[in-house]
């Protein structure tokens, strides 16, 4: 089957107000943090090149807002993503509480052709708050949530220092550019919503 | 008052009303399959129900309004709604049979239907509001007769209907909880394919060989898709007819304006100076795909479009034929729109105020500024009269009297929260849950600006106070992002915490919708805006619905916070201002989306911009949008676009004060 080559890969980041998905895109896009972000009002998207095996790719980040009220817009921009970006705030339990939310809301809304192995990334953002002294939600618990949702891969970064972003993207980055070589090869009729969940190890190890 | 009170309640002498009697069936049934429906529709639909005497308010006069019949009809095992106008009958000799036609509801498939939202009042009429998955919303379809639970209950029969967790007035459709159903039922039922199948409707008549018996053969979902197209490309359609009638009328005027604009340009004032302000601009700060906006600055002039392309490296713009703009804003506002004036002064403003310090010609005054703002050391003085906190017919006593007891109303509300102990607000969710988010937004919010700069900064403590206060004075609404964005330049006008307190809670009297859970008042809007373009940019309405992008999504930052993150701070003061003293109309924002996009519309066309690209350019106007001839070209739209216009705004759209005022943000009801 010759396969159409795909140079766009959507990204979407997801996760309550305030635990700095505008930041960590700014970090990872521009190498920079301000604390002068405003919080997002509706959506909007940076782009970002990246290189595979001397192909080259445009990362399209989509950033939307934290607020629980405006999620019904989310299937506007939902649609086509190759890759979605959980995060929560690690001194925030009901940030952490929320992630199935975010999760199933992104099912429904985007609703892709294989659900059940839709690649997620997780991501504990503000690891440099207070020293770690504030810190409210343990690494084990993070990695048992993403044990329980098929081994979704978990990084843990401070947007504030940059720590750990760049790996985070880049797996973020490899595991949307798996799901878009996926599709390229899903034939429409063989719709087998069963198939058996195929592991995908914590970290990053694609 | 008394007069509005009746028309709210007698229905004995309005027209529709006995003309629904006169049909006999004022109350809803129901029928067998195989019944007939009207002639207009497919002979093999069955009519699952039908209520008479449904209607819809185009205007936000409780008279003026349009009656009509709403069915269900089921084709193919596919529910349809329609909603048609009932012929012949005028309560109000103001609307025109166009304005009834405007609305009519053609057979909308439920796939097509997002949620349906009900507002059941104890008082007053009861509504809902059907809200599609492209995210537009038809306007409130208002049952006199009541039977909105019945309704509903019948459309549960027949579509999966679930409650919403966000809100319990909202029943979101075929919206099933597990991502597994959701794809089984995909299989099944004729969903998820694009409203705009690409089909470009201009002409009209290419569409009518898929009417008829043809397409109920091919299977669920192409003729869920027909039906659709049918319903948007008759041949009469009334909105395309309204358009064209129109544009009948604006070809009058832009002859007339361009023969004033050659002649303003001859003489080298007037256009001349607006082409040298656009000449002006910083262009090399531009981002490259924003240049194009000065250039369309520059086809103001005769003479550019035929020497062209002053930007040379924008010829894939070139490249594609764009489809003339309809209604040239640019000349129309030189005619319609009046250049604005300096600042209102203090002398000014109080030559306008009687002895006592009443506001003897209100609209005189709201003209003033609409023409020209106000100065800012009197921005105090005069917000709080178009915010409506201040009443025009106030003496000086009054509102000082006012200020003192308003004062000590702020000071018990503030205590509410402020006498929260630790130990009480671990107990107190909400609380906390709120406060932490607006502890989260005051310190993203202007901290560039003065005002706010800095750490340990008062005024954003002050604004944090205000915003909680508000959300205990209005629990229900609560605090939703955006509202900082409202308050900061209240704050910084009013410099004073009750003050503030109470303009911010006049301003959200109007505004509170864009922030309802359901975002009910934002769906209204965009869906005003998409009737607005339709109405004056046919070939740009006619492009987003071919590019996916009618849903307007790429406006809800405009809309949801009035261009605050689109112009430097005092800009919007300015813009602000202007759209407080609904001068022309309570919706000249919307006018000024309309503005904006038809400013940029060669662009957008040109570079067949999709909802991604567009949604980003948009984004990144901001910091370039000159506000003095946006507001110009709104006011030339508005003027044009006249009753029909307004029609198209639905009635209690924001900011227009809500219709009904008992439950404003409802939460819980245990019907069905
Ligand atoms: N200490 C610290 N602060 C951070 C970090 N990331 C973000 N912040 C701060 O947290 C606040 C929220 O960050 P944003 O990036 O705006 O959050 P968001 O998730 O985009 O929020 P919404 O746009 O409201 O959905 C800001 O004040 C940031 O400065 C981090 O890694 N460490
Ligand atoms: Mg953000």
């Amino acid at each position: 089957m010759p396969s159409r080559r795909r140079t766009l890969l959507k990204v979407i980041i997801l996760g309550d107000s305030g635990v700095g998905k505008t930041s960590l895109m700014n970090q990872y896009v521009n190498k920079k943090f301000s604390n002068q972000y405003k919080a997002t009002i509706g959506a909007d998207f940076l782009t970002k090149e990246v290189q595979f095996e001397d192909r080259l790719f445009t990362l399209q980040i989509w950033d939307t807002a934290g607020q629980e009220r405006f999620q019904s817009l989310g299937v506007a921009f939902y649609r086509g993503a190759d890759c979605c970006v959980l995060v929560y705030d690690v001194n925030s339990m009901k940030s952490f509480d929320n992630l199935n939310n975010w999760r199933e809301e992104f099912l429904i809304q985007a609703s892709p052709s294989d659900p059940e192995n839709f690649p997620f990334v997780l991501i504990g953002n503000k690891v440099d708050v207070d020293g770690g002294n504030s810190r409210v939600v343990s690494e084990k618990k993070a990695k048992a949530w993403c044990a329980s949702k098929g081994n979704i891969p978990y990084f843990e970064t401070s947007a504030k220092e940059g720590t750990n972003v760049e790996e985070a993207f880049q797996c973020i980055a490899k595991n949307a550019l798996k799901s878009g070589e996926e599709e390229e090869l899903y034939l429409p009729d063989t719709i087998d919503v069963g198939t058996s969940n195929q592991q995908r190890s914590t970290g990053c190890e694609c | 008052m008394s007069m509005e009170a009746s028309e709210l309640q007698d229905l004995s002498d309005d027209a529709d009303y006995a003309a629904s009697q006169q049909q006999g069936s004022a109350s809803m049934m129901r029928c067998d399959s195989g019944k007939r429906s009207s002639p207009s529709e497919h002979d093999d639909a069955e009519l699952i129900y039908l209520k008479d005497n449904v209607a819809i308010h185009p205007t936000q006069f409780a008279s003026e309004r349009i009656s009509g019949r709403l069915k269900l009809t089921k084709q193919d095992s596919v529910l349809f709604l329609s909603w048609i106008p009932y012929k012949g009958q005028t309560s109000n000799a103001k609307l025109s049979e166009k304005d009834r036609s405007l609305y009519t509801i053609t057979a909308v498939p439920f796939t097509e239907v997002r949620s349906i939202r009900r507002h059941t009042p104890a008082l007053g009429w009861q509504y809902v509001i059907v809200v599609l998955t492209s995210g537009l919303a038809f306007p409130p379809l208002y049952f006199y007769n009541g039977g909105v639970r019945e309704f509903l209950a019948i459309v549960k029969q027949h579509v999966f209907l679930a409650r919403s967790a966000e809100d319990a007035n909202v029943f979101l459709v075929n919206d099933f909880q597990s991502p597994l159903q959701r794809t089984l039922s995909s299989l099944e039922l004729p969903s998820s394919l694009p409203v705009a199948s690409g089909q470009y409707p201009s002409d009209g008549g290419t569409s009518n060989d898929n009417q008829g018996r043809a397409s109920a053969d091919v299977g669920n979902r192409v003729s869920s898709v027909n039906q659709y197209g049918l319903r948007k490309q008759k041949s009469h359609d009334p909105t395309r007819d309204l358009s064209i009638h129109l544009l009948e009328k604006f070809s009058l005027v832009t002859k007339f304006a361009r023969d004033t604009t050659t002649q303003l340009f001859s003489e080298n004032n007037g256009f001349g100076s607006i082409d040298k302000r656009w000449n002006n601009q910083p262009v090399h700060s531009y981002p490259e795909k924003l240049s194009n906006i000065a250039e369309e600055k520059h086809q103001e002039s005769p003479h550019s479009y035929l020497d062209n392309d002053p930007f040379k490296d924008e010829e894939i713009a070139n490249n594609v034929d764009v489809p003339d703009d309809p209604l040239e804003v640019n000349k129309l506002s030189l005619v319609w729109g009046k250049p604005r004036q300096p600042p209102m002064g203090r002398k000014e403003f109080t030559a306008f105020l009687d002895s006592e310090g009443r506001v003897v010609e209100s609209k005189a005054l709201r003209e003033r500024v609409f023409y020209g703002g106000i100065e800012h050391q009197l921005r105090s003085e005069v917000w709080p009269f178009l915010l409506g906190y201040y009443a025009y017919d106030s003496t000086y006593a009054e509102r000082e009297y006012l200020r003192s007891v308003k004062q000590m109303e702020y000071a018990t509300l503030k205590q509410q929260w402020q006498s929260i102990s630790p130990e009480q607000a671990k107990r107190f969710t909400k609380y906390r849950e709120r406060k932490g988010l607006i502890d989260k937004d005051v310190v993203r919010t202007d901290r560039a600006f003065e005002y706010y700069e800095g750490d340990e900064n008062l005024n954003v403590n002050i604004m944090r106070d205000i915003l909680l206060t508000y959300s205990f004075y209005n629990f229900d609404l609560g605090y939703c992002q955006g509202m900082s964005d409202y308050l900061s330049p209240i704050l910084y006008v009013m410099e004073n915490e009750s003050e503030s307190f109470w303009c911010f809670v006049a301003l959200m009297e109007r505004l509170g919708p864009n922030f309802n859970r359901d975002q009910n008042g934002m769906h209204t809007q965009l869906f005003a805006l998409s009737k607005l373009v339709e109405l004056l940019d046919t070939p740009l309405h006619n492009y987003f619905k071919q590019n996916d992008c009618l849903n307007y999504f790429f406006c809800f930052r405009w809309i949801l916070i009035q261009f605050k993150r689109e112009f430097e701070y005092e800009k919007t003061m300015q813009l602000w201002e202007v759209l407080w003293t609904h001068y022309h109309s309570e919706h000249l924002h919307l006018y000024v989306c309309v503005a904006i996009l038809k400013r940029c519309r060669s662009k957008i066309m040109g570079e067949q911009m999709d909802f991604d690209t567009l949604l980003k350019f948009i984004n990144e106007l901001s910091g370039h949008i000159d506000l003095e001839s946006t507001v110009r070209d709104a006011e030339a739209l508005c003027i044009c676009a006249g009753e029909n216009g307004a029609a198209s705004i639905p009635p209690g759209t924001p900011p227009s004060l809500p219709l009904d005022d008992i439950m404003l943000y409802p939460l819980e009801d245990d019907v069905l």
